[in-house]
């Protein structure tokens, strides 16, 4: 009995061993939805979905996933990514009205076509091979040209301008990418309830690419598990921002047009997605100063925040958190079906106006100088009103400054010349060192690289308005690499301006495990504004040069062979020579066979007609003659008639 | 491959949307809408090399045809053409002779068993002179020194929005239900020259079955919407169905009414031969009476009670 108890105690302890590491490193594949929808002050509306998704590491978990997209996981565990973020956009982001210091234009406002960038967990030399296949395979998932990127005259390799520190980060951009319904299809299909349930399925394809600035977003970086051998875990995390006008019946011009979900989207919200953790509807308005100090508990001061004098929301809100000066409604959704679906809507009673925080510096940058031989690019950096209101103003030795850092790629058509770099402060011009900190420049390479270049500049905080301007030469493309539509120009893609001590974050004072959402709000994001992509027309060849040159060429050698051929074998008189030797030849048979013929019927034998050779060719130089001049007769009159008139 | 973007272009007043006709009934630019080369990956090199499967390592899977010695293809190219030509991006050509290599070479790989090429460009016709691989099945909008055109303009849209050839092809698929078995031939014989304006011509030579015989379906597919019902599934037959057909079609109905008097006529044959053996006259009138049922569930209900019982009795009797 002894001896069996004994050996059962090991048994037990091993037992519970196991199920406490069942029970211990059991984490779950996790799935959120949310939607945040603000009002803009000219009188837009902006939609930001919001979709994140949790699979924890590999080892641990094996590789099933029920919840978390296949092909990521295989594209993650394939090539390496240890970061990535690919964004289709169309449309421009206008921060004068819609904002630039919130975390949400910060890591939402993309520049135009499809960007691309991934930092790498591989060897130094294999980082361009693995960006290759990424950018292949990512063109097969979502229907895109991301192979284009390929090439190394497309991408380069960004140091300290980029945000991310790492010499395995790789980017790149295509401007003049169009995104379509076939984008978001495969994006779509990402998700666990695809389009067809919970929040994505108010995603109505024309209500979307109706909007001014759409923009969908992939961001999927790993997470090191503490544990040795556990591998890491992925978050993907998808974003679509759109925003859109609605349609106002109302006349007054200064009231803000009311809208509902299904007026904005033409749909509502019919129940949540089954596999979601948590699925939530945020409305968040901005510029509602005024009830700081009341205590939000007490129920009627809650209604008056939903309903009173300046709007009316149709549906009650579950919650309603406050920040500085903008109010947060939290709708759940998981009440909603079919019988009662969730169309929220905001009627405007009163015309109130309210700006959005902007970025310290506005920049702008455009092409100066005319011709097909030369160039130079110019960023602007204009000052904000908001900007003695921010926060991160650096002091350095008594002076208060601003920092920026300006990131450019130039395609290697744009040859440009580094040292012709001028910067002006408040339209004076300043030597390099005053304001020029750090600068990293990676010069181009004709048809194998591209150009880079990254500057950090420091601004006092009292600046209106700073230039940087730099001259670059156009190259010659070869007759190959020019696009069908290579008249309409060659694209410099967005440059990107960071402020590197100023971050963004909303923090709304709230539990945050329930809403990644917010949670990713409360996180310090780098405030950052890409500018515009510029179009810098090339000298184009006349495409149709080869033909003509095939064309002369051929000729040429047509009459050259062709005379040469002539001269050394023709021989003149030739027809008649031959003619006469077939006369000749067949003069015996003939001659025989009247000879017969006469004898047959008894009539003198007649010579044969030897004249009729001379006839002929005497009646061929007349019918000559007689065309040649009937040639010339038309040709003058032609000549008397056109120039009669 | 659709080498410009139309549905999300800034001059389109309906954005994601392309339609085919001016009453704006049908998206076809629906939800799902996959594009695998776009923009400037149209190019007659890409397209050899989709044909061909001669692709670089890296080349992902969706974007290649991955087709094999059963797959049925169909290639159905439009736009601008010519005599044995068809343009790519108003930049380069697409020859006949450089198709009949492609072509060829498939077959040699053993990429296709059966290719159907539908071409909606002016001259149509000439772009398949050169084929000369058996399995393949071509027709063109118009021959020879003929142009095709457009069916009608949509002046809101401010384009014309379908070609004679493509339209008169979607009215047939349209009129279509689930059920009917239409073949080739009534396709290829339903576009009336009048109507347009350039004669449609389909080669043949290089196609073995005959075109009477091989259902659209082997080479067209549709978009299925499957709706929910909690009714029981039931079975229908053939004969049903044959009424449905309207009388708009009358060609398609001759053909339909051949297909039945020609597989009638077998059985008339069968019926008078082998009056000779009772066993098989047995077998053939069961069969018979078993077709006309409407309901063979109850038929093979009844015969598994009529067997328990008979077991049952024998075992009693045993």
């Amino acid at each position: 009995m002894a001896s069996l108890i004994r050996s059962w105690i090991p048994l037990l302890i091993l037992q519970s061993f196991l199920v406490a590491i069942a029970f211990g490193s059991k984490e779950a594949e996790e799935f959120s939805e949310a939607l945040l929808l603000k009002p803009l002050p000219d009188r837009k509306v902006l939609a930001h979905f919001h979709f994140e998704n949790r699979a924890p590491p590999s080892n641990s978990h094996g590789r099933h996933h029920h919840l978390f997209p296949k092909a990521i996981s295989q594209l993650v565990q394939k090539f390496r990514v240890k970061e990535m973020e690919l964004s289709f956009t169309q449309g421009r982001w206008n921060h004068e009205h819609w904002g630039g210091f919130d975390p949400l234009s910060s890591m939402n406002a993309k520049p135009v076509g499809v960007e691309l960038w991934a930092v790498f967990d591989v060897p130094q030399s294999q980082v361009d091979t693995s960006w290759k296949n990424l950018t292949h395979a990512l063109s097969g998932l979502f229907c895109a040209s991301i192979n284009f990127l390929e090439s190394s005259t497309s991408y380069a390799a960004p140091t300290w301008g980029f945000g991310t520190n790492s010499d395995k980060l790789r980017y790149g951009s295509l401007p003049r990418e169009a995104v379509c319904t076939e984008n978001l299809t495969p994006w779509l299909k990402l998700l666990p309830c695809r389009d067809k349930d919970g929040i994505s399925a108010l995603m109505n394809r024309p209500s979307v690419y109706r909007g001014f600035y759409h923009s969908q977003r992939l961001h999927l970086s790993t997470v090191e598990s503490g544990q040795e051998g556990l591998g890491s875990g992925i978050v993907l995390e998808q974003t679509l921002t759109v925003v859109l006008q609605p349609e106002t019946t109302s006349v007054e011009t200064n009231m803000q047009p009311s809208w509902s979900l299904s007026s904005l989207f033409g749909r509502k919200v019919v129940g949540s997605c089954v596999l979601a953790k948590s699925s939530n509807v945020y409305l968040q308005l901005e510029g509602r100063l005024g009830h700081e100090s009341k205590n939000v508990d007490t129920e009627i001061e809650a209604h008056k925040l939903w309903k009173n004098a300046d709007f009316d929301l149709s549906l009650k809100p579950d919650r309603v958190l406050r920040e500085s000066s903008s109010l947060l409604f939290i709708f759940d959704i998981d009440k909603s079906s079919d019988s009662e679906p969730f169309d929220l809507g905001l009627t405007w009673k009163l015309p109130s106006k309210w700006s959005c925080q902007q970025a310290p510096l506005q920049a702008t940058r455009f092409l100066m100088g005319s011709g097909n031989e030369r160039g130079a690019i110019a960023i602007l950096l204009k000052a904000t009103e908001s900007q003695e209101k921010l926060p991160g103003r650096v002091v350095t030795d008594g002076r208060c400054t601003i920092k920026a850092n300006i990131f450019q790629i130039f395609p290697w058509y744009v040859k440009v010349y580094y040292h012709t770099l001028q910067i002006f402060v408040d339209q004076q011009q300043k030597t390099d060192c005053e304001v020029l900190k750090k600068i990293n420049v990676s010069p181009s390479t004709d048809k194998v690289s591209s150009g880079m270049l990254e500057m950090m500049l420091e601004l006092p905080c009292e600046v209106k308005s700073a230039a940087i301007s730099i001259e670059y030469d156009k190259g010659f493309l070869h007759i190959d690499e020019y696009p069908p539509d290579a008249n309409q120009g060659f694209d410099i893609p967005s440059a990107l301006i960071s402020f590197p001590s100023h971050h963004a974050s909303l923090d709304f004072q709230e539990e945050l495990s329930k809403s990644p959402l917010l949670s990713s709000f409360k996180e310090k994001s780098l405030v950052r504004s890409y500018t515009e992509v510029l179009l810098v027309p090339l000298t184009t060849p006349d495409f149709s040069m080869p033909y003509n040159v095939i064309t002369i060429t051929c000729t040429i050698f047509a009459l050259y062979f062709g005379s040469l051929l002539n001269v050394l074998r023709r021989r003149i008189g030739e027809e008649e020579r031959f003619l006469k030797s077939q006369g000749k030849k067949t003069f015996g048979l003939k001659q025989l066979l009247s000879r017969l013929t006469a004898k047959i019927r008894g009539r003198p034998i007649e010579p044969p007609s030897s004249d009729s050779p001379a006839a002929q060719s005497s009646f061929l130089s007349s019918k000559l003659i007689f065309k040649i001049i009937l040639v010339a007769g038309a040709a003058a009159a032609w000549q008397y008639f056109s120039t009669d008139n | 491959m659709l080498a410009d973007d139309m549905a999300c272009n800034a001059r389109n007043e309906y954005p994601a949307q392309v339609f085919n006709n001016e009453n704006h009934k049908l998206n076809l630019y629906g939800d799902n809408v996959e594009v695998d080369y776009r923009g400037y990956e149209v190019t007659v090199e890409n397209f050899l090399r989709v044909l061909t499967g001669r692709h670089e390592n890296a080349v992902p899977r969706s974007k290649r045809l991955l087709s094999d010695e059963g797959s049925h293809i169909l290639l159905y190219m439009t736009g601008h053409g010519g005599d044995e030509f068809l343009k790519f991006q108003d930049a380069e050509e697409l020859q006949s002779h450089d198709l009949a290599d492609a072509v060829k070479q498939m077959k040699e790989k053993r990429r296709f068993k059966e290719l159907m090429i539908m071409v909606d460009t002016c001259q149509a016709a000439t772009l398949f002179n050169q084929l000369q691989s058996p399995g393949v099945l071509a027709i063109g909008s118009s021959l020879k020194g003929e142009n095709s055109y457009s069916h009608h303009l949509d002046s809101d849209v401010g384009v014309s929005v379908v070609d004679r050839f493509t339209y008169y092809t979607l009215a047939f698929f349209e009129r279509l239900n689930i059920y009917d078995n239409a073949s080739l031939n009534s396709l290829f014989r339903s576009y009336d020259p009048k109507l347009l304006m350039s004669t449609a011509y389909y080669r043949t030579d290089l196609y073995q079955p005959h075109l009477a015989e091989v259902p659209v379906t082997n080479f067209f597919g549709s978009v299925m919407e499957t709706i929910h019902t909690d009714s029981v599934y039931k079975a229908f037959s053939s004969k049903t169905s044959n009424n449905k057909i309207n009388s708009e079609m009358p060609v398609n109905q001759l053909s339909e009414h051949d297909e039945l008097q020609k597989a009638n006529i077998p059985n008339d044959e069968l019926k008078t031969e082998k009056q000779k053996c009772p066993y098989t006259q047995m077998r053939v009138d069961l069969h018979e009476k078993l077709e006309k049922f409407e309901n063979v569930d109850t038929v093979v209900n009844l015969g598994i009670a009529v067997m328990v019982f008979v077991v049952m009795i024998s075992s009693s009797l045993l």
